[in-house]
């Protein structure tokens, strides 16, 4: 079937002016699209990218996040000389029992406070997380009320910067260094002394622990045993799969992106059809021709669907590019899951760029779906008279 | 013919292109309203009657550090105090079932009817509720939900503390900001945990508005350098600090209302300029006929505006009808309640039409203006 490809891709370029709006229109409903799915991507990720897969990860059974677990120091205590835990150099087991806290902290920007993780870990707590790493100053020392914060978190909100300092539970804690999580869930947190955490929040009991495991045998032996112990009201998780599992926050974000795009394809598959039911209808004369000219009703068809294809696709590459610059921006919301201030990334991926190409092209398809069919019709005599 | 039918006819002798025009500016008028109706409710908590005599006291190092008991009894003798309970959140969940069900608070059951005015509750229900000590009343956006009547009992898994409780329904509430919330008795979680002494937060009922500053200060002082300092504030900006920590979402809507608005007024433009290329010819007529440029600009603008007007109505109609007579707290599992397309936003988005109107017919009546009767005649498409 021989297609009047050239004729309708050169209209694309010629009659670029009665096009450009439907073009800017489809970029824009694609650029919406790709960022709010980018925040959702984004949101996944740092929740996926944390964790080590030497790790294990234990808190009580049945909480949902971390500051509302609770492990008793003789639980701490019953775990700590597994044989299943490594040990360092030192021989002292890899054990890091943490406590999380939530603080509420003012914003930056003057939007009233919001509550940010605190970390309490000890020293092991550190060499069990080398995703983390340090960028400014130094780490806290441990019986001092310091603290490292997390960079991203750090732009957010007042004196979080080395060398300032704040105010909570009526003390002060000092900035001494800042830290970078790699687009980790800890990218998040301000991180401070176990056991001045513990005193300065009134805490008898720590949230969690992360224990580095000997092997993946042993891992799965550390989570039967914690199963199957009565006595033991605690639940055991690879630290991998545990972060994984918290990426519901970002469900409420991807329904808004799909709806979004949904009601504004709408809108947009109207406005194709306008354009190119206009287009067909300035270029009667021309498709009278081309019939004559041997091509078939269907390479008609064929060629101005191909043409509304065309033209959203340059749509959506151009929305596309449109939400590139924000690739990489970081932003926050607060998490419904841990309920204190989640920072993280737009994300483009290669993918979520396809993906709204492809939703592009199928808004082009399903707009010129239907001026393409009329094209087809058209009688050939009466098209070659019309002026 | 009078020039309003004329105008009339104009609009509609390509019946499609006036259809798609009119279906894409009420496609995007719904979106709209939309935005700016969850934008509302996300920022705007929903006013509740007594609101203005409530006060929240929450730890102050944040919502999720507990308070002392024994606070109680020191709230309660400042002037101006008519009642006081604790407000702790059980964070309970069905089992089996992941995600979060309905907000569920621990409180004092004789002072939940003095601090919550607005609960409508009937008189044999709350005697019930008082009564024993294992039960608890729900709102009945919840109990519809769940399909729970007065004497169903149910089990609930905490995520916050140890365990599980059973509770039985004493009643069925209504009338407050958030139907959905669970009620129980602050001394059965107590009793089922080993009395720790502990409460999520205060909320504080004043006997007038005029007294609410200083009860707030006094309370704030009172436990000031003490291990468990508190933070008082009225509800209002109590929800309004438990809103700003969404923090970007705002900005988020925000900005994808006016890439809305923008792409809306770029289509629409395009379509009134198509329509008035279309008929440069008739046009050309009309001036050699004598009509004057401001008649033309006249006749074109009544067109564009009575497009945008009708794809408005259409629009904003359909998301009022929408979200006033359906289930709005259904379609998005809860995450909506009210969903209230007010005036103002209703008469937002008929501005944003109106404007559309105009500045889409100022580009084609600019190119009516400027051509020459000759060349427009010479027109050929």
């Amino acid at each position: 079937m021989a297609l009047p490809l050239k004729y309708n891709f050169r209209n694309v370029i010629v009659r670029w002016r009665a096009t450009l709006a439907t073009i800017l229109g489809i970029a824009m409903v694609v650029a919406v699209y790709v960022l709010v799915q980018a925040l959702a991507v984004g949101l996944e990720k740092s929740a996926s990218n944390t964790g080590d897969p030497r790790n294990v990860m234990i808190v009580r059974k049945g909480a949902t996040a971390e500051s509302s677990s609770q492990v008793s120091l003789a639980q701490l205590q019953t775990v700590r000389y597994w044989p299943q835990i490594a040990h360092d150099a030192q021989g002292v087991p890899f054990v890091s029992a943490d406590v999380i806290t939530l603080i509420s902290q003012p914003r930056i920007d003057g939007r009233g406070e919001a509550n940010v993780s605190v970390r309490g870990l000890t020293p092991i707590g550190l060499q069990l997380r080398p995703q983390v790493k340090l960028v400014t100053g130094r780490w806290f020392t441990p019986g001092k009320r310091e603290v490292a914060i997390s960079q991203k978190i750090a732009r957010r909100f007042t004196s979080f910067h080395v060398g300032e300092s704040f105010r909570t539970a009526g003390n002060t804690l000092t900035v001494v260094g800042e830290f970078d999580g790699s687009n980790s869930a800890f990218d998040s947190e301000i991180w401070m002394d176990a056991d001045e955490a513990r005193s300065l929040f009134d805490r008898q009991n720590y949230s969690s622990l992360l224990v580095r495991v000997t092997s993946p045998q042993a891992a799965q032996e550390i989570i039967s045993r914690i199963e199957a112990d009565k006595r033991l009201p605690l639940r055991a998780e690879a630290e991998v799969k545990y972060y994984g599992d918290q990426t519901a926050t970002a469900t409420p974000i991807r329904i808004l992106g799909n709806f979004l795009a949904t009601a504004m394809s709408i809108g947009a598959i109207f406005a194709a059809m306008n354009t190119m039911y206009a287009s067909v209808g300035a270029r009667t004369r021309e498709i009278g021709t081309l019939r004559v000219l041997g091509f078939r009703r269907r390479s008609v068809l064929a060629g101005f669907i191909i043409e509304g294809a065309l033209l959203a696709a340059i749509g959506g590459v151009l929305g596309c590019l449109l939400a590139l610059p924000l690739h990489g921006y970081s932003t926050g919301t607060m998490s419904f899951n841990s309920f204190s201030e989640t920072v993280f990334e737009f994300r483009i991926t290669p993918w979520l760029a396809a993906k709204g190409i492809i939703f592009s092209v199928v808004v082009g398809i399903i707009g010129s779906l239907l001026p393409a069919l009329r094209a087809s019709r058209l009688p050939v005599i009466a098209a070659l008279k019309s002026v | 013919m009078t020039l309003s039918t004329f105008i009339f006819k104009n609009a509609l002798r390509n019946k499609r292109r006036a259809l798609l025009s009119v279906s894409s500016v009420a496609a995007s008028l719904f979106l709209l309203v939309t935005l700016q109706v969850a934008l509302r409710e996300l920022t705007l908590p929903v006013e509740s009657a007594g609101a203005e005599l409530r006060v929240c006291a929450r730890n102050k190092v944040s919502l999720t550090n507990p308070l002392p008991a024994r606070q109680r009894t020191i709230i309660e003798k400042i002037p101006g105090v008519e009642g006081v309970t604790p407000f702790t959140w059980f964070g309970g969940q069905f089992q089996n079932e992941g995600a979060m069900t309905f907000a569920q608070f621990a409180m004092d059951a004789r002072e939940t009817r003095r601090v919550f005015t607005d609960l409508k509750l009937t008189a044999a229900e709350q005697a019930a509720y008082e009564s024993e000590k294992s039960s608890a009343i729900i709102g009945k956006i919840s109990a519809d939900k769940y399909h729970f009547k007065v004497g169903d009992h149910f089990t609930l898994d905490s995520t916050i503390y140890p365990g599980s409780l059973e509770f039985k329904i004493a009643g069925i509430f209504t009338g407050t900001a958030d139907d959905r919330m669970m009620m129980f008795h602050q001394e059965y979680l107590d009793e089922s945990i080993g009395t720790p002494g502990l409460v999520g937060m205060w909320w504080i009922k004043v006997k007038n508005a005029d007294d609410m500053p200083i009860v707030i200060k006094t309370i704030n002082d009172a436990f000031a350098n003490t291990a468990a300092e508190v933070r008082a504030e009225s509800e209002r900006n109590f929800q309004l600090g438990f809103i700003s920590m969404l923090g970007n979402i705002k900005t988020l809507i925000a900005s994808i209302s006016t890439v809305v608005v923008f792409t809306l007024v770029l289509v629409t433009a395009s379509t009134m300029s198509m329509a008035v290329r279309e008929r440069f010819r008739e046009l050309a007529i009309l001036k050699a006929l004598g009509f004057r440029r401001r008649e033309l600009f006249v006749f074109i603008l009544a067109e564009s505006f009575g497009l945008a007007v009708v794809g408005a109505v259409l629009g904003i109609g359909a998301a009022y009808c929408v979200y006033t007579f359906g289930n709005i707290s259904q379609m998005t599992h809860g995450i909506f309640v009210s969903f209230e397309v007010t005036p103002h936003i209703m008469g937002l988005a008929a501005l944003v039409a109106a404007l559309l109107g105009i500045i889409s017919a100022i580009a084609p009546s600019l190119a009516v203006a400027r051509m020459s009767v000759v060349n427009g005649l010479k027109t050929l498409d």
